[in-house]
């Protein structure tokens, strides 16, 4: 398998009346690896994948699917499969009719799956789609993503509505085709916690940007939460780029960005201080709320 | 071409929409007109019967032609199929469906004209006007005006689907102020007349030639729309 890109971006940026959409997104995402794509609520994701599935174009930039655009062009479009959250079906359709047309066009359908997750999401596949509640219209769109193998399955938060039991079902099925059936896969979320351990790259966009372009494994220890007498937190984190500060009276607790040495967290014992891990979810949310610094410098922590 | 073949077997699915409803109007505008016949002749009404109802199952394509667009578009562009080969492929279904729809309006107007208007002197399917003329002619007339509600219906909805709600109101106000100005037009001029008697000239053909013409254009400018429309 070469190691060409899947998905490339350059300089995509998307408007819509007043909103930027998108702007200046450049990315390089790798065939057969697990993405998220992560953001609040309105921050680019599905106008970012309607564009990387051909659904919209840009107004400027380019998106590349496998070194081709995908606008209207059958032969990379019929690679992916992407089937947005607020998906609309053919009036009259049942649920087993959706699957009947995802079987004709996707080459790599899988139809035994396709029966598996129904009966494992409990769906009824001769009831209406526009009968169903809001999770199990997720799950039909799941059911297609899945069973679809396509080379690159975009999920649009996948699990809304969907109960605990019925979200842990795709995670675990999602990562067990995964392993058998390679394919890259971007996984658009706001619950960052729940699909953190699904990811091996995270994108995070704000407002159209990437504020996020980063290796899970990377990000794991990338930031970390002081606490303690005010004033020596300060003196421990020097200058490190501070994400977030909350105080109470004498004592503070800071998130910082920075990995720290094994000397650093001996330091922070001695000074009295408490160091705590900072969850992907609360990286993200930190890192967006503090995108209108503008900064992206990594500055490690001086003791 | 595959991908065009697939696109009209998905429209198929639902086998209701493209075939049974229309059948289904047909049918019950039919029994309907044979039963107020009958209750015309049981009265002693005389003279030859005329009913309009053959019309019916042809509104019904406008209002389709809409709904092949707004409900599986959108679910078309999820099944990674492009504008164009979703386009190719209702419009080839919708025209297999029309033509056979076409034959069948001549069929049943020969079996018509043989049984003496349904043993009731009806005209339901071979009114005069179309009638004359030949088979061809009749089928395609038939043909035409099944398409071209089609293609009215689809290009309205193809508007939508690119500009939405702007769309719709820029084109119903650019359409009332174009119909309001040939009305007022023609009534400033005193053209009614004249017009009148130009629209009695009209033949099946030169109506089949004409609509063809307008039913090619709509075609042409839906699938200009559609080619930038988003689901």
């Amino acid at each position: 398998m070469t190691r060409s890109t899947a998905i490339a971006t350059r300089e995509l940026s998307k408007t819509y009346k007043d909103v930027r959409a998108l702007d200046n997104v450049t990315l390089d995402l790798e065939p057969n690896r697990i993405y998220g794509l992560l953001g609040r609520n309105g921050a680019g994701k599905t106008t970012l994948m309607s564009i990387l599935t051909g659904q919209n174009y840009p107004d400027q930039g380019t998106a590349h699917i496998f070194g081709r655009a995908p606008f209207e062009n059958d032969l990379t479009l019929s690679r992916i499969c992407f089937i947005r959250e607020s998906q609309k079906y053919p009036e009259d359709f049942k649920v087993h009719q959706a699957f009947k047309a995802a079987a004709m066009f996707f080459e790599n359908w899988d139809e035994q799956l396709a029966l598996d997750l129904v009966e494992a999401f409990a769906l009824p596949a001769k009831r209406r789609i526009k009968k169903l509640s809001r999770g199990q219209l997720s799950a039909v769109g799941v059911i297609i993503g899945m069973a679809s193998r396509a080379e690159i399955t975009f999920f649009d938060e996948p699990y809304l509505g969907l109960d605990a039991v019925a979200r842990q079902i795709f995670y675990d099925r999602l990562v067990e085709d995964f392993a058998e059936y390679p394919r890259t896969i971007v996984l658009s979320s706001h619950l960052i916690d729940e699909v953190a351990n699904l990811l091996e790259h995270v994108i995070v966009i704000d407002k159209g940007r990437i504020v996020v372009d980063s290796d899970a494994e990377e990000l794991r220890g990338a930031a970390v939460t002081v606490t303690g007498d005010a004033k020596k937190v300060q003196e421990f984190i020097g200058a490190a780029d501070v994400l977030h500060r909350d105080s109470l009276g004498a004592l503070a607790s800071v998130t910082i960005k920075a990995k720290l040495s094994g000397d650093q967290r001996e330091q922070a014992k001695l000074m009295g201080l408490d160091l705590s891990p900072v969850s992907l979810q609360q990286l993200v949310v930190r890192s967006a709320l503090s995108t209108n610094e503008g900064t992206d410098k990594r500055t490690e922590a001086r003791a | 071409m595959n991908r065009i073949m697939k696109v009209a077997r998905m429209q198929l699915i639902n086998k209701a929409t493209f075939i049974g409803i229309p059948l289904m109007i047909l049918v019950s505008a039919f029994l309907f007109t044979m039963t107020i016949w009958w209750l015309v002749r049981r009265s002693g009404g005389e003279g030859v019967l005329y009913g309009g109802g053959a019309q019916a199952p042809m509104w019904y394509f406008l209002a389709l032609g809409i709904q092949a667009l707004t409900m599986t578009f959108p679910f078309s562009m999820a099944m990674s199929i492009s504008r164009r080969t979703f386009y190719l492929g209702t419009l080839a279904l919708f025209s297999v469906c029309a033509l056979v729809l076409s034959v069948f309006y001549y069929l049943m107007g020969l079996v018509e004209t043989a049984t003496g208007g349904w043993g009731l002197d009806g005209r339901f399917f071979a009114l005069q006007w179309i009638a004359d003329n030949s088979g061809f002619i009749q089928i395609m007339f038939y043909f035409v005006l099944m398409v071209l509600l089609f293609m009215i219906g689809f290009f309205v909805a193809t508007i939508y689907m690119r500009w939405r709600q702007t769309g719709m109101v820029v084109f119903f106000t650019v359409l009332g102020l174009l119909v309001l100005g040939i009305i007022a037009l023609f009534t400033f001029t005193s053209f009614w007349g004249q017009f009148w008697s130009w629209a009695l000239t009209w033949t099946a053909g030169s109506v089949t030639l004409w609509g063809g013409l307008v039913a090619v254009l709509v075609a042409a400018g839906s699938y200009f729309t559609l080619r930038k429309a988003t689901a």
